[in-house]
């Protein structure tokens, strides 16, 4: 079978980073990612971008290892990966803290499994702190309920920080959000990002085209039905990155004109094959 | 309390009975008196019995409060093992659809022949009467958890221990809750008709006792203030639910 052979040549040419090779995911006999392989480098900002329905969600479920890819082999720095770790946090776009716990509660929950021999003095003190780095400092002990989405995904933030994870998984964390929250709660990942040594490698799941060239080093474009990579270009704007620059820059909006293209390209092609299918079948 | 008082309409509704029942037991002759005491007969009756009535309460409780509370605490705890593992629960649920529809009164005079004691026969039954509610409710609430929930522990990492009781526990509780209700008025029923059957105190053994002497007004107030104790036990548990509840909307 090919899929030995894959995983085989995988080990050989893999590189510190993740690694995803000849990976197939199907959902009740639906083929959901066909055939993704993908390379992300250690301390990379990666944008996974597509339309909804193209497997992006999955694509970082199985990256996060809450599921089981139907052949392929993902792996963190040369380890397969085969199930959550602490090593990889990940952000949902909602309801990533419980809701029965307040804020602080929440990230020390976290900082429990990731410093079990501390106690809980030391673990509220801490997630304290990493509270105030997200911005929360006048809300530690508040509940979920009692916060604006924003703030959740703040606290969301904050948690995966306390796992003190080397790789952030993020599934459209701001899609629930106001543009001016939005653009705050993207700065604050640039932020977590860069500033951490060394720099966390970030794959970071949206549809949003800006969000994507605003962020990232690379993006990969997936299509849908199955989910695919179509294609995926490199984000040439040097950091730190100003939107007001950005909005204005011809280079900007040729990617971007580049990026929707693509993606028309793509339905176009599978409207024209399904046509196809069906004028075959009459 | 405050909810009774909260709609003016269930006060007036009734004030509104508590006048039919004047009418009907002062101006209809049908069985005399004794039989349909007036209100005013009744609650003086009520009133002279308070004291028997309290020290029935509290014999009732001494019954009642360990069988309701060790009832809930194995309902909630095996009812999460059962829902967090499908090889349990396909164990244990021809067993748990042929068991708990059995309305738990007919295990009342074979408890009472079984055990060596009233008062372990009858928290016994009390005991099959709150399980099963609070079973039910808690197979249900654990095994449709929502998966969010599921995905956010796996990512920490959580061990099962702690899963089930800082997760499922707590995510179940919605559900839990309307169990422990449902098992709360249950275990009245249970309680109060086991007193009927053999106690030497307590509510249902108020009732009874009067009625064998044909004092049919303490017997009314017997009954008025059972309905007030259990309307009271409901009205604290809907508090701890409150409380214990605050994050749901």
């Amino acid at each position: 079978m090919g899929i030995g052979k894959n995983a085989m040549t995988a080990t050989t040419t893999q590189q510190e980073g993740l690694e995803v090779e000849a990976l197939r995911f199907a959902y009740n006999g639906t083929e959901v990612l066909a055939d993704i392989r993908l390379s992300i480098a250690e301390g990379e900002f990666v944008c996974l971008l597509g339309p909804s329905g193209c497997g992006k969600t999955t694509l970082l479920r199985l990256l996060a290892g809450l599921e089981k890819p139907a052949s392929g082999t993902l792996s963190w720095k040369a380890k397969p990966i085969t199930g959550p770790s602490l090593e990889r946090g990940v952000v949902f776009q909602d309801y990533s803290l419980f809701p029965w716990l307040n804020l602080a509660q929440n990230i020390s929950l976290a900082l429990a499994k990731a410093h079990p021999e501390m106690g809980k003095k030391w673990r509220i003190n801490l997630a304290d702190e990493y509270l105030d780095m997200v911005g929360l400092s006048d809300a530690r002990r508040k509940h979920p309920f009692e916060l604006s989405g924003g703030m959740q995904q703040r606290g969301a933030i904050a948690r995966t920080l306390a796992l003190g994870s080397p790789v952030l998984l993020m599934d459209e964390p701001f899609g629930a959000l106001d543009p001016i929250n939005r653009a705050k709660l993207q700065d604050l990942v640039l932020d977590v990002w860069s500033n951490a040594a060394p720099r966390k490698t970030v794959v970071f799941v949206t549809h949003d085209v800006e969000e994507a060239l605003y962020l990232s080093d690379r993006v990969v474009m997936l299509g849908s039905a199955p989910g695919r990579v179509i294609d995926e270009l490199t984000v040439p704007f040097a950091r730190p990155r100003q939107r007001r620059r950005l909005a204005v820059s011809p280079e900007f909006a040729a990617l971007r004109e580049r990026i929707d293209g693509q993606f028309r390209q793509d339905v176009l092609e599978r409207i024209d094959s399904e046509e196809f299918r069906t004028a075959g079948d009459i | 309390m405050k909810r009774l008082l909260h709609g003016k309409e269930g006060v007036w509704f009734l004030v509104g009975l508590a006048a039919i029942w004047h009418l009907v037991s002062t101006y209809v002759p049908f069985s005399g008196k004794y039989l349909f005491p007036t209100p005013l007969v009744t609650f003086k009756a009520l009133w002279i019995s308070l004291p028997e009535l309290l020290k029935g309460t509290g014999s009732s409780f001494i019954i009642l409060a360990p069988g309701y509370l060790l009832a809930v605490t194995a309902a909630i705890a095996w009812g999460i093992l059962v829902g967090t593992t499908p090889a349990l629960n396909r164990m244990f649920s021809l067993f748990s659809r042929l068991a708990s529809p059995v309305p738990p009164t007919v295990y009342i005079p074979y408890a009472i022949a079984l055990l060596p004691t009233f008062r372990t026969a009858a928290g016994f039954v009390v005991f099959v009467g709150a399980f099963w509610p609070v079973f039910l409710n808690s197979v249900t609430g654990s095994s449709t958890m929502p998966q969010r929930y599921r995905d956010n522990a796996r990512i920490l990492g959580l061990r099962r221990a702690e899963y089930l009781w800082r997760i499922v526990l707590p995510a179940a509780l919605p559900h839990i809750f309307s169990g422990m209700s449902v098992g709360l008025v249950f275990a009245f029923i249970m309680l109060t008709v086991a007193e009927l059957f053999g106690a030497s105190a307590g509510l249902g053994r108020f009732v009874q006792l009067y009625a064998d002497y044909a004092d049919y007004p303490r017997m009314v107030a017997g009954i008025l203030y059972t309905g007030v104790v259990v309307l009271l036990s409901m009205e604290l548990l809907e508090q701890i639910r409150k409380r214990v509840l605050f994050w749901v909307k």
